[in-house]
């Protein structure tokens, strides 16, 4: 029995292999009739839900079009969307791109969309934040529809405050270097604390400490060090939080991710990360302190509180159509569900950063309870740096004089003015 | 069959010439003219001539990582390469539970460095790592990667001699297990110690093998990325960078296509400087193998 098993004959290897072939074409047919590829972050594939959450169930039978997502990490996601974008033709139709990328040059990958808008416009465009759309508009022309905002707040651990008598977070930079100091110990379960953890490879965390005395890294008008004595301030403190401990030791290794588990284990009180998180910190099943993490606003100086308000740091997404790709038509259609107001609130439910100012606004919102202070946080944030050619290479060096800053390596005064002197011919070119 | 037509013999020749040009000479020639050229995304090719060249081998950072680069290059591989040796030769002695030994050896070539360099961090980790704790409990100090420069360097060092040692082992344990015991057997007659045995009989047969370790070995931690990339990611405050993470820079996050192949290419010719010695040996000892 087993000879008559193995007996493969040329014609019944050619009729199995044919068969098979004649099935999976056959499969295509119960699939829907179009394939809308789209290239972003995990999170924005994750927001919009599945099965019979999924934001998009009826708009793909509507079209009788199927969504398939490619996803990858931020920088590997704008590096493969910027070699699709420069290809003869692309696969893809529509791209996830961050608000600091999209220069002259990128810009002319993509299709303008105004004309689009025109034709056959968004839902209520007014009400997505005016701040978010002027930062996909290039040269006037508006290349993506902003999608996701990540607003940065001041988070902390309710608890460890609690057991070292700090009854209320703090309303400046100055108490909350105190309080971090305060919180450098080892805490009731044996953990030792850090006081705050940052990482140390994003320009967010400095930039936030510069703007809370006034100043900044590259501002708006392309001005660089608008302030320097501001940035040395800012600096200051974060050296001084390092040397006494209140900054971890890996601090110059430490990455996003470390934070978030730093915190949901205990291991720090302070961090700064987007209100979007709040909902992974205070995760059961992953935090040790849940419900006891909460977010404030960035704190700003005791100088100037009351004077001008906090610019924390908003990192924003919008959806883009590369020039190259086909079905235009099919990916704008996509763009306005992803944009309308309910998908906004789906969106925002599942954790997105809402571009509507009217989803804060949303009763469905009240559940949320950074939903408010993440709306008056907005209100006065901006990037962390304007788009420019060699912005990635100017947020490096500017990462590599903090560090050195910050570790002891170098003066504060003398890393400042070599960020000055280093940056300035980048602006330049 | 004799071909009397170049014509007719291209089809025989064909499929490894193509391979060879589509996967080697052509690639290797765009990487030539990409880096003659300055070019980003959304902005066509200007030449520049050599001036990608000149800006990478003036520009510190560079120089600094192709520094680190050769420091771990040497330090790893030559230690690496002892330590090969030692365990080689100690296999062959007849430990006993070599077979099992042998498994617990060559694991490390199965890890995943991703999953290794995780593993590694985790150990190591400043405030909760167990070789961490378990140094200081024996009141030794610590090794502080990640803010010292020198120690990140050494732990990089150690953490890819342990991935790679795999390689080195199995290439001269298995030239050593091919030395005729006879040989040993008549050197002892004459009245040899173990030290000119292994002077006079061992490293002369295991000569090609070390070279041929040795070489492969250069080339590969010349390259040296993911541990560092994984570990440090070139800090603090790009000490630790080494040439692949400065190239990986260059070319991902910055875009600069120009300088990123100039920097392949300083890499290809670097790599094969430090390894002339090495290359000269390995022809004398093949040219002397065919008298």
């Amino acid at each position: 029995m087993s000879d008559k098993l193995l007996n493969l004959t040329r014609r019944s290897f050619l009729g199995t292999a044919m068969g098979g072939a004649a099935a999976l074409a056959a499969g295509q047919s119960f699939a829907a009739g179009k394939t809308l590829n789209v290239l972003s972050h995990k999170v924005h594939q994750t927001v919009l839900g599945t099965g019979d959450g999924d934001l998009l169930k009826d708009w793909k039978s509507a079209n009788d079009a199927d969504v398939s997502w490619t996803t990858f990490d931020s920088n590997p996601l704008q590096d493969r969307l910027f070699r699709e974008a420069s290809l003869s033709s692309t696969d893809f139709n529509v791209g996830y791109m961050v608000d600091n990328r999209p220069t002259k040059q990128i810009a002319a990958m993509f299709e303008p969309l105004d004309a689009y808008l025109q034709k056959d416009g968004i839902e209520d465009f007014e009400d997505i934040a005016p701040g978010l759309v002027q930062g996909m508009t290039v040269d006037g022309k508006l290349i993506g529809i902003p999608v996701r905002h990540a607003t940065q707040g001041l988070f902390y651990n309710e608890a460890l405050l609690e057991e070292q008598g700090i009854s209320a977070p703090p309303t400046t930079l100055e108490e909350l270097a105190e309080q971090a100091q305060k919180l450098t110990f080892t805490s009731k379960a044996g953990t030792p604390v850090a006081g705050m953890v940052l990482a140390s490879d994003l320009a967010v965390f400095p930039v936030m400490f510069a703007r809370a005395f006034g100043g900044d890294f590259i501002n708006a008008k392309f001005e660089l060090l608008p302030n320097p004595e501001a940035m040395e301030k800012g600096l200051s403190v974060l050296r001084k939080m390092f040397e006494t401990g209140a900054l971890p030791r890996s601090y110059a290794t430490t990455k996003n991710d470390d934070q978030v588990t730093w915190l949901q284990q205990g291991r720090a009180a302070f961090t700064v990360l987007p209100f979007a998180r709040f909902a992974q910190l205070n995760n059961k099943e992953q935090s040790k302190f849940p419900g006891k993490i909460k977010a404030i606003e960035f704190p700003i100086s005791a100088d100037l509180k009351g004077k001008m308000p906090m610019s924390s740091i908003v990192e924003a997404w919008g959806m883009v159509i590369p020039a190259n790709s086909k079905d235009k038509d099919l990916s704008w259609k996509f763009i306005k569900e992803v944009s309308s107001k309910s998908a906004t609130l789906g969106m925002a439910k599942n954790g997105n950063g809402p571009v509507r100012v009217s989803t804060y606004a949303d009763p469905a919102m009240s559940s949320n309870p950074v939903a408010a202070v993440e709306a008056a946080v907005l209100k006065n944030a901006r990037g962390a740096f304007p788009p420019f050619p060699e912005a990635a290479r100017a947020q490096s060096i500017f990462l590599e004089e903090v560090q050195l800053a910050v570790l002891g390596r170098k003066e504060v005064k003398e890393a400042v003015a070599s960020i000055a002197t280093r940056v300035k011919p980048l602006l330049q070119a | 069959m004799r071909l009397n037509k170049i014509t007719e013999a291209i089809p025989f020749l064909a499929p490894v010439q193509i391979l060879i040009l589509s996967v080697i000479v052509i690639p290797s020639l765009y990487v030539i003219w990409l880096s003659l050229n300055a070019s980003s995304f959304g902005q066509s090719a200007t030449f520049v001539g050599l001036d990608n060249y000149i800006q990478v081998l003036s520009d510190p950072a560079f120089l600094r990582a192709l520094g680190n680069t050769v420091m771990i290059v040497i330090f790893a591989v030559h230690l690496e390469l002892a330590l090969g040796l030692g365990m080689a030769l100690l296999f062959a002695s007849g430990l006993p539970g070599r077979r099992v030994l042998l498994v617990a050896v060559l694991a490390p070539y199965a890890v995943s460095e991703v999953i290794a360099v995780a593993m590694w961090r985790f150990l190591f980790d400043p405030d909760v790592g167990p070789v961490t704790a378990m140094l200081s409990w024996l009141g030794l100090p610590m090794l502080d990667w990640s803010f010292e420069p020198s120690h990140a360097l050494i732990m990089i060092g150690l953490l890819t001699i342990w991935l790679h040692l795999p390689f080195t082992f199995i290439i001269l344990y298995a030239a050593r297990l091919a030395i005729p015991k006879d040989l040993y057997e008549a050197a002892r007659i004459d009245g040899a110690t173990p030290f000119d045995a292994f002077k006079k009989v061992t490293m002369p047969l295991l000569g090609p093998a070390i070279v041929v370790a040795l070489l492969f070995r250069y080339i590969f931690a010349f390259r040296i990325f993911s541990e560092v990339w994984l570990m440090t990611q070139g800090g603090p405050a790009r000490s630790t960078e080494v040439v692949a993470v400065y190239l990986y820079q260059e070319a991902f996050s910055y875009n600069a296509f120009g300088t990123a192949a100039a920097t392949a290419w300083i890499m290809v010719l670097a790599s094969l400087l430090l390894a002339t010695g090495y290359v000269f040996l390995l022809r004398k000892q093949v040219a002397g193998n065919a008298h």
